[in-house]
């Protein structure tokens, strides 16, 4: 047995006896306290070093005491017993030495055990300060690194253009051109520099300002000091003004007036005004009406709220005896709807022969509609002929001055929604009373009224009345002209004179025997009825806006009707003319070619009969025409062999051939110098 | 309420002016194209307008039949003459048209393209007068590659193609020519003229063999309508003719009338069709007369007088075959088989 095991085998024994040791130990803990501290203490006092030597010596001792008393026993004898006790004896000495030994080995682990503890405590405590410590630097790390400065934000120039403008000293670009930072706070610099400048400049600004607002404030003072002393002077003007005919004043006092007008009749003032100084002196605008009821319209409501209030308390009262008198009511609507603005402009179109067409334009508020009435007055007294009476009348003296527009229609298709509220069909039941609503007259007040689609909010549009403004004149000229032009020869006409003017004369030969011997209106229906008219009626030819005529020319037995059929654009639309003749039967178009040619030479070759410009003879020219055309016609007949006596009618004209091409024309060209009859 | 006019309206200047030329126009000739395809009507404003018969008649133009009038399709339309073109006619490559004094010839394929230049153009030697002659009719000889004209001077000229130069001159006629026919076996053309009298000429001799004075037959006389012989037609020995007398049929050998068909108004067209004849005139009607004299059937167009029937046989286009048949309005009627109306062409 090696010593080693021995000592491994020694604490053995020692805790199983320590067990039972400690349990009395702990009996006698309570009984001597001051015993069990003193040997606490006692191992401060002790070397650990010498306990070991110690305890090695006494387990020496015992082994070799356990051998001894092996020996003894081996042997034997009496004497061994007390030999045996006495090593008996030390050997329990030695025990208990072990026994102390082992206490204080026990005491010392604790100690050191205790005292570990506290320095690894320690350790820890100092280990979590400094994780703290690292996390707060962490922390204060990405907070820098978070950090944004101010500088950021602001706009910089570009890095070129603070090269190229910055001075030197603030630039440093040997410093800076490496290091961005640098670069940076030279920029922040020159940008600090600059709006420092710029501050500067603002300041100057202003107090230039202020100096110029003092200026203006002067300047007033004395432009309103002036007012008074101009209009002492324009009182002072007026019997000047009045002497020398120029009637400024008098303008103004229209413009003054204008104010009042509502936008479109302003607009077709502004424009007819303006038209009328650059292009038309004869032209003459006027505005008519009391300025004060339109005033009055724009009055703030609450008067005539307070009017409306008491007169509807008085309806309460006489509509119960009004009751049964609903007509009277839709009445008093349809005449609120088709009110009138108090105002209109008047416009004197003055034509060369010093006739004049009236025209008044009024404004319609509550179907945002113009509408004109026109009236033509003449230099000299006109004798009116039965078949004219509809040429100068003021309800068809302007239709269709444009293709289609009759001005019986209302130009603004929400009207008709408007209509259908109070039962008006339409109207043109009431056109002659308001005017009538041409489509040119909405231009010319700007008003532009969008097809199939109502619309509320129609805006007076001047570039829309001014690119009209001209033609219209115009037109409203040549048509006046034209109807007076036609009013004349209608005169002539009745009695059965074609009057052709000496201008015209060269496209006629010197004897025409054919007369015309009826000129009379027809009614649009009775027209459409004939029954030579179907071409022209199936042609779209036949409006009810055209002025419709018969004519009757007759030569000895044979009778040429002529149905006539007057567009109201006359004569830029020529009257267009379909023949009946009667002469050894009925002759029209369909079972007779040169009848056909007669009127192609009427209808469609009707631009060399026109004669000098305007061109107003033309429907003189047509119908002496159609006289010549008939004598050609009844002259150049071919005599028929069968029949005895002189032919009817003796060919006086002097003709190159009679008939030609497949359809056997008559020669029915005029040559006016030499006076034959060609071919076309 | 604004009364509701069918057909009123309101119509501008320029407007107006169209709708009355179209009202006034006369489509005096008719040619068809060497395909058969194209057909060209020339009027009195001396316009030439050149419909597609094909487009107008394939089975997508059909199915708008409802509109007859938008099927046609122009494709040429140019002032050609200044007076009426009175006749046309078509070679293999030219379309020859004449009016006033003039033949003028256009090409067939550069028309198709639209260009309306002319390719040459002809004026047969006048004798003097005041007025320029007008050119009636137009007839073309294939055998001897010719074309003759007559009208106004009251004389046949003949012109080489191959040159353009006039060769001969037929006189005889005391008024004005209207028409001239020619008969396929024997180079003898025949011609008719304001004066009543239908002339035979031989070609080879340029002599007149043969004078048949119309209006001096009873039979056939009408002295209210004037002697004018407006038509000529013939097919061998038979020739019929029309215009002031009657419409009859005559035996050339002979010289006698054998029919004689019962219609009033002249006649300013008649042609051989098959064992039928067609003639148009005054009135609105195409007739179909049996050689008997018996009226086959009267088709009535849409214009109130016809001047001239054409009759599409081309062989090239046999999808084209039809009648067509103009006059006294802006239209021409096309005939897709001889007994109906089915649409109008329309200038």
């Amino acid at each position: 047995m090696s010593s080693e095991s021995s000592k491994k085998r020694k604490p053995k024994v020692i805790r199983s006896d320590g067990a039972p040791a400690e349990g009395k130990r702990n009996r006698s803990d309570t009984e001597q306290e001051g015993k069990y501290y003193s040997e606490e203490a006692e191992v401060d006092l002790r070397d650990p070093g010498r306990d070991y030597e110690l305890y090695k010596y006494t387990c020496q001792e015992l082994q070799r005491l356990m051998a001894e008393i092996q020996d003894l026993k081996s042997r034997g004898g009496k004497d061994v017993a007390i030999e045996i006790e006495e090593r008996r004896i030390q050997s329990c000495v030695h025990f208990m030495t072990l026994k102390k030994l082992n206490r204080l080995a026990h005491i010392r682990l604790k100690k050191g055990r205790d005292q570990t503890h506290e320095k690894v405590d320690a350790y820890h405590l100092q280990l979590q300060n400094l994780l703290y410590e690292v996390m707060h630097l962490q922390k204060e790390i990405t907070k820098c690194l978070e950090f944004k400065s101010k500088h950021e934000e602001i706009d910089l120039v570009s890095l070129e253009e603070f090269y190229k403008e910055a001075p030197p000293d603030i630039s440093k670009a040997e410093v800076t051109m490496g290091d961005p930072h640098q670069q940076t706070l030279a920029r922040l610099d020159w940008e600090l520099e600059q709006r420092k400048r710029l501050a500067e400049k603002y300041r100057e600004c202003l107090s230039n300002k202020e100096k110029i607002l003092k200026e203006i404030e002067v300047k007033k003072e004395y432009l309103s000091s002036l007012q008074p002393r101009l209009n002492s002077i324009m009182q002072a003007s007026l019997p000047v003004q009045e002497y020398l005919f120029m009637p400024f004043d008098q303008a103004h006092k229209q413009y003054e007036t204008a104010r009042h007008l509502p936008p479109p009749l302003y607009v077709l003032f502004v424009q007819a005004t303006a038209y009328g100084q650059a292009c038309d002196k004869t032209l003459s605008v006027a505005i008519e009406g009391s300025v004060d009821e339109a005033k009055a319209l724009f009055k703030p409501p609450e008067d005539s709220q307070d009017d409306e209030s008491d007169s509807d308390a008085e309806e309460e009262q006489t509509t119960k005896r009004r009751r049964p008198t609903l007509g009277v009511q839709l009445d008093d609507k349809r005449k609120e709807m088709l009110k009138r603005h108090p105002l209109s402009v008047m416009l004197d179109l003055k034509c060369k022969d010093d006739s004049v067409l009236h025209l008044t334009f009024y404004y319609l508020m509550n179907l945002n509609i113009m509408t004109v009435k026109a009236k033509v007055t003449t230099a000299m007294e006109l004798i009116t002929p039965i078949s004219a009476g509809d040429l100068l009348s003021p309800d068809s003296v302007l239709s269709c001055l444009y293709p289609g527009d009759h001005g019986k229609k209302t130009p603004n298709p929400a009207n008709q929604y408007q209509f259908d509220k109070v039962g008006i069909l339409t109207l043109s039941d009431y056109v002659l009373e308001l005017g009538h609503p041409y489509l040119w007259v909405q231009k010319l007040g700007g008003l532009h009224f969008p097809k199939e689609q109502p619309q509320q909010t129609v805006i007076a549009d001047h570039s829309l009345s001014a690119s009209h403004m001209e033609t219209t004149m115009k037109l409203l000229k040549t048509r006046v002209q034209s109807r007076l032009a036609l009013h004349k020869q209608f005169a002539s006409l009745e009695h059965g004179i074609v009057p052709v003017t000496s201008d015209c004369q060269y496209l006629f030969p010197a004897k025409v025997v054919s007369r015309l011997v009826k000129w009379v209106t027809v009614a649009h229906e009775d027209y459409m009825e004939l029954h030579f008219t179907k071409d022209i009626v199936d042609a779209g030819l036949a409006g009810d806006t055209n002025l419709y005529y018969m004519a009757l020319i007759e030569r000895g037995t044979a009778k040429l009707q002529a149905a006539v059929v007057l567009n109201p654009g006359y004569s830029s639309i020529p009257p267009v003319f379909q023949l009946c003749l009667n002469w050894k039967g009925e002759k029209t178009n369909s079972n007779d070619d040169n009848i056909r040619a007669m009127e192609g030479e009427v209808n469609v070759c009707y631009k060399e009969l026109c004669g000098p410009w305007p061109s107003h003879q033309l429907l003189t020219n047509q119908l002496q025409r159609l006289c010549v055309l008939l004598d050609v016609y009844l002259e150049t007949e071919s005599h028929d062999d069968s029949v005895e006596g002189p032919k009817e009618f003796p060919q006086e004209k002097m003709c190159l051939r009679l008939f030609r091409g497949p359809s056997r024309m008559k020669p029915f060209k005029y040559n006016h110098p030499q006076g034959f009859f060609s071919h076309r | 309420m604004e009364r509701a006019v069918p057909l009123a309206v309101p119509l501008g200047q320029t407007e107006v002016f169209q709708a009355l030329q179209r009202l006034h126009m006369t489509i005096f000739s008719q040619s068809v194209s060497p395909c058969g395809k194209f057909l060209a009507a020339g009027n009195n404003y001396g316009q030439i307008a050149i419909f597609s018969l094909s487009s107008a008649l394939s089975s997508e133009a059909k199915e708008e039949s409802k509109k007859p009038v938008v099927t046609f399709q122009v494709l040429h339309f140019s002032l050609a003459h200044d007076g009426p073109v009175y006749s046309m006619v078509s070679t293999d490559r030219h379309l020859l048209s004449a009016g006033d004094g003039e033949v003028k010839a256009w090409l067939w394929a550069e028309m198709l393209k639209k260009g309306c230049k002319e390719l040459w153009r002809r004026q047969p030697p006048y004798r003097t007068s005041l007025e320029v002659p007008e050119i009636n009719a137009l007839l073309l000889v294939p055998k001897e590659n010719s074309l003759i004209l007559a009208g106004g001077d009251c004389q046949l000229h003949t012109m080489d193609l191959e040159t353009g130069t006039f060769t001969r001159v037929l006189r005889g006629h005391t008024d004005y020519i209207h028409c001239l026919a020619l008969r396929e076996r024997s180079p003898e053309v025949l011609s008719g003229g304001e004066d009543g009298a239908v002339r035979l000429w031989d070609l080879r001799t340029a002599k007149e063999v043969q004078t048949i004075e119309v209006y001096k037959h009873e039979e056939c006389s009408r002295p209210h309508n004037g002697r004018w012989i407006g038509c000529l037609a013939t097919d061998s020995d038979w020739m019929v003719c029309g215009g002031g007398p009657a419409l009859t049929l005559w035996h050339l050998r002979s010289s006698t009338p054998t029919t004689i068909f019962p219609i009033r108004a002249p006649q300013k067209h008649v042609t051989f069709y098959q064992d039928l004849i067609l003639s148009a005139g005054q009135g609105r009607c195409v007739n179909q007369w049996q050689l008997s004299g018996e009226l086959k059937a009267q088709v009535p167009g849409s214009s109130p007088g016809l001047l001239s029937l054409s009759l599409n046989q081309q062989p090239a286009a046999p999808e084209c075959k039809v009648l067509t048949a103009a006059g006294n309005s802006c239209r021409v009627d096309v005939f897709t088989n001889l007994g109906y109306r089915a649409f109008s062409l329309s200038f």
